[in-house]
């Protein structure tokens, strides 16, 4: 089920497979909280991102006239809806102060190599946070693993521009670890 | 470091340091729970937001209007001190049970004289609004953030 084509799994999701919705959630959600968090809501909107957009293609699954291309339909999807909350909050009081995207998760006491590790990660992560706002949000994004549709849906940009800014982003990102290491 | 082996980098940075939260992952799965087959969809047709500045009244409520199956759904949805209020219409006007639909359960109303109807102390988050019908038929809205 994991491995069966996007289109295929809305197919069953339609005729009420609990399995098939579970694969595409599966296949979906890490994207969609990559879009919540690139857009640069703090945790609580992005999840509230993440379940609008579920709960918008069960309202919207039997009305999908590409099912096979549900991953961008979400990822559009995603976007409108992190522009709602962004919108939103701009007309509420200042929103309270923390959350930045650059969190390090407390780690428990654990052997140097796993320190090691998490330091290199954290390291990476922080030196996305140093880029311009298109890599920060292609890099976020692509941690995911989304396809070139799928990101253009998500970023709104044309298709073709996908790949330049992805080689960019990434040579900039490298340039800034090699600075740093 | 290939352009595969950074990218390899970067979603194991992100998983690590900012995974999905297990919860929104089981909240995606349980949304397939949220169907109701048979009801007519009644989808958002037009949104107003509430004015930037305050009214001296308090803040202002954000205006939503659903159509679909030959029925309008009219809603007010307004900030109160305990969560939210929202107040509406159903048209053509009927006498109809309201069930407003959160993710993590649901709050019954009734809808009195002109199809209006009042439900309080909705807290904040997705909501969508159920009407049943005295002839059996069922009409739901899409979902709104609150």
């Amino acid at each position: 089920m994991r491995t069966a084509p996007p289109g295929e799994l809305v197919v069953r999701a339609r005729n009420g497979d609990e399995l098939a919705w579970a694969a595409l959630t599966e296949r979906y959600t890490e994207m969609l909280w990559a879009i919540g968090r690139a857009y640069g809501l703090d945790r609580a909107d992005a999840a509230d991102v993440v379940q609008l957009t579920w709960l918008r293609l069960v309202e919207h699954i039997d009305a999908l006239r590409q099912p096979a291309r549900v991953g961008a339909w979400l990822a559009v999807t995603a976007r409108r809806e992190a522009g709602r909350i962004l919108r939103s909050s701009r007309r509420r009081p200042a929103p309270p102060p923390g959350d930045p995207v650059l969190e390090r998760l407390p780690g428990p006491p654990s052997p140097d190599r796993v320190v090691d590790d998490r330091e290199r990660l954290n390291a990476v992560v922080e030196a996305i946070g140093m880029l311009p706002d298109l890599c920060r949000q292609m890099l976020r994004l692509l941690a995911a693993s989304p396809t070139y549709a799928e990101v253009a849906a998500a970023l709104d940009i044309p298709v073709g521009s996908v790949g330049p800014t992805r080689a960019r982003c990434l040579a900039s990102l490298r340039k800034r670890l090699e600075e740093s290491a | 470091m290939t352009d595969a082996e950074l990218l390899e980098l970067v979603s194991a940075a992100f998983r690590t340091v900012e995974p999905v939260p297990e919860a929104v992952s089981a909240a995606a799965r349980a949304a397939f729970g949220r169907r109701v087959p048979g009801a007519v969809p009644a989808r958002l047709v037009s949104e107003t937001d509430p004015p930037v500045t305050a009214t001296l009244r308090g803040p202002a409520p954000r205006l939503l209007t659903f159509e679909g199956g030959g029925r309008t759904v009219e809603v007010e949805l307004t900030p109160a001190e305990r969560g939210f209020e929202i107040a509406g219409r159903l048209l053509p006007p009927a006498d109809a049970r309201v069930r407003v639909r959160r993710t993590d359960g649901e709050i019954t109303g009734r809808t009195g004289s002109g199809g209006r109807f009042v439900v309080e102390e909705v807290p904040p988050g997705p909501v969508s609004l159920l009407f049943l019908l005295p002839d059996g038929s069922s009409v739901v809205t899409g979902w709104v953030r609150l």
